[in-house]
């Protein structure tokens, strides 16, 4: 996993929380759901958001692989695997 | 003599022009809607040759997509009938086919059941054919007011979904006065994105088939990626979809660097097309409205159920702040004594439930197909109807003084720290909050504040006496919201029973 990419994981979650958690203080193994109370419309926005920050393309990922990104770790790990850009 | 409608004339006569757009993470496929038409009868008569005919039914359980709008216009070029399945809410299987009476059931779910055809089939058999016999035309098709073509399942909160049929009558009389009232036309673009198995979705390609517009049908997941691509000039959302906007919009403009505005903010993510924003299905927030406007994006809420399709609509012609809109023609809005909302249709969705539990059709269903909403509400002097609640979210204390608990709920939720509140009244006497908190961990001196200033501002017998604060928020994971976000009172109370009956529970009114 990638620093920077897990930075604007960190930063694109807290963004979409209501109020929200500050980035350093995100569980990168919580469950995003159960943990955060993110709601399904707001983890489509977090990872169109945090895709575009990365410069990776939401393309590499199927509706599916949204599904099985269940904590920030999982986000992170996938986008590192995609970045275009050097860390 | 013909009934002219707009089913009728989406079967028989192919569009002039429009494009239909279907975007999914990984990309997005442009049709024209011409060829959609070519590839509907294709598919129609590769159905037929299947046994599909006047009177079947065929299901469709999968996420939104080409295949999807294929199969609804394939059933409506042989009068055959649709049952909308949303996958998460539905698994396909034997017992599904039965309970629902369908013949061939279509889904991109993993199943071995007998009967089941997987979607991926649906682009073969719409494909070019290879044999000349299969350009043999359709027999044609004409469908009567009272015909039905699909059946919706309602999202209730408690046991097996009710199925209800929708007449064509219905439809057609529900897309004519939406045209009326905001004019699609060639140059305009819907955006769908929530499941097409909502009737509703799927009324924005009838209206492209027949009004020249383009429409961009959205995967759930590809939403917000796919709306920056497609730059629509008219958004079908729900109050979640565009709360989750506004937070975002507001994110935007405190980053440094970035926009100076909202508006700014908004066209970056909606696009800068937009001519309107359209919002119904669960009461919006007057707060989150006015956001909408003020960042010049009109948005328009309007009301209407499963059971009467779209009764009042805010439009660029009329509109009120807090109302839902006037009636539209071929509805009338009927308010008894207690101020309970009726709805009346020229064209009723229907006259009773196809699938539900014995008495259910009766309760909801006069005989001439006027809908009991249960809502609470009223028309103004101007025609705009406002809705206050529900009818049995009244709560009737014991000294007989009713307390409608929307407002107080709505009240509460004006905290940040607030997600949802849900009032019971657990003694006759004192009103109860059970409060889904906005973060975990709650922040109790933020709800308490909350409560003393709502409380502070109600009658003396509308004050909440304790605030139960739920350990998780309400989800629909968790089974206390409904898939269209609204709290589930029952469900809420069963979970919190213990505590709520416990006077020592919870944070007290000072």
């Amino acid at each position: 996993m990638l620093p920077d990419i897990e930075n604007a994981a960190r930063e694109s979650l807290s963004a979409v929380l209501d109020p929200a958690v500050e980035p350093e203080d995100l569980d990168l193994d919580a469950d995003m759901t159960g943990t955060y109370g993110l709601t399904s419309l707001n983890k489509v926005l977090f990872l169109t958001e945090v895709c575009e920050a990365t410069d990776v393309d939401l393309a590499h990922f199927t509706e599916h692989d949204l599904a099985e990104m269940r904590t920030l770790r999982s986000v992170a790990e996938s986008l590192s695997r995609h970045t275009k850009k050097v860390a | 003599m013909n009934y002219h409608s707009v089913i009728n004339q989406i079967v028989s006569t192919p569009p002039l022009g429009g494009r239909i757009s279907f975007s999914r993470l990984d990309g997005t496929e442009t049709m024209a809607l011409p060829e959609l038409y070519e590839q509907a009868g294709r598919l129609a008569r590769r159905l037929r040759a299947r046994g599909v005919g006047p009177g079947d039914r065929i299901g469709i359980l999968a996420a939104n997509g080409p295949e999807w709008v294929l199969l609804d216009l394939a059933a409506l070029r042989l009068k055959a009938e649709t049952a909308g399945l949303e996958p998460g809410k539905f698994a396909p299987s034997a017992e599904l086919m039965a309970r629902y009476d369908i013949k061939l059931l279509f889904t991109d779910r993993p199943t071995d059941a007998p009967g089941t055809v997987p979607i991926g089939e649906v682009r073969t058999l719409a494909a070019e054919p290879e044999d000349p016999a299969e350009t043999t035309p359709l027999p044609p098709v004409e469908w009567a007011p009272r015909d039905v073509t699909t059946i919706k399942f309602t999202s209730g909160s408690t046991g097996t979904p009710k199925g209800l049929g929708a007449t064509v009558g219905s439809i057609d009389s529900s897309l004519a006065a939406v045209q009326e009232i905001f004019e699609h036309k060639p140059g305009d673009d819907l955006f769908v994105f929530l499941p097409l198995s909502l009737l509703q979705q799927r009324y924005w390609i009838y209206s492209a088939l027949v009004h020249g517009h383009d429409v961009t049908v959205s995967s759930y997941e590809a939403a917000f990626a796919a709306l920056r691509r497609a730059k629509p000039t008219v958004v079908m959302g729900v109050p979640a979809f565009y709360e989750t906007a506004r937070r975002q919009i507001e994110a935007r403009v405190r980053r440094s660097g970035g926009p100076a505005t909202a508006g700014e903010a908004a066209r970056q993510l909606f696009g800068d097309r937009i001519r309107y924003l359209w919002t119904g299905s669960a009461p919006a927030d007057a707060a989150m409205l006015r956001f909408f406007t003020d960042a010049g994006l009109p948005i328009f809420e309007g009301y209407g159920l499963n059971e009467t399709c779209i009764v009042t609509k805010n439009h660029p012609g009329a509109h009120k702040v807090g109302s839902v809109g006037k009636v539209l023609s071929g509805k009338e809005v009927l308010v008894d004594e207690d101020g309970v909302v009726s709805v009346r249709s020229d064209h009723p969705v229907n006259y009773h439930y196809a699938y539900a539990e014995p008495g259910a059709s009766e309760r909801m269903f006069a005989p001439d197909g006027t809908v009991r909403t249960g809502d609470l509400g009223y028309l103004d002097e101007d025609g705009f109807l406002f809705i206050r609640g529900r009818a049995d979210d009244v709560i009737v204390l014991d000294n007989g003084k009713k307390i409608v608990v929307r407002p107080i709920e709505e009240s509460m939720r004006t905290s940040p720290a607030i997600a949802e509140c849900v009032l019971f009244c657990p003694s006759q006497t004192d009103l109860v909050a059970v409060v889904s908190p906005a973060s975990v961990p709650a922040d109790l001196d933020a709800i308490a504040a909350q409560l003393a200033r709502t409380n502070a501002t109600s009658e003396a017998d509308e004050k909440i006496s304790r605030v139960v604060v739920a350990d998780a928020p309400f989800s629909i994971d968790n089974g206390l919201l409904t898939s269209q976000y609204k709290p589930k009172r029952q469900q809420i109370l069963a979970a919190h029973h213990a505590r709520i009956h416990d006077s020592k529970e919870g944070i007290h009114a000072a």
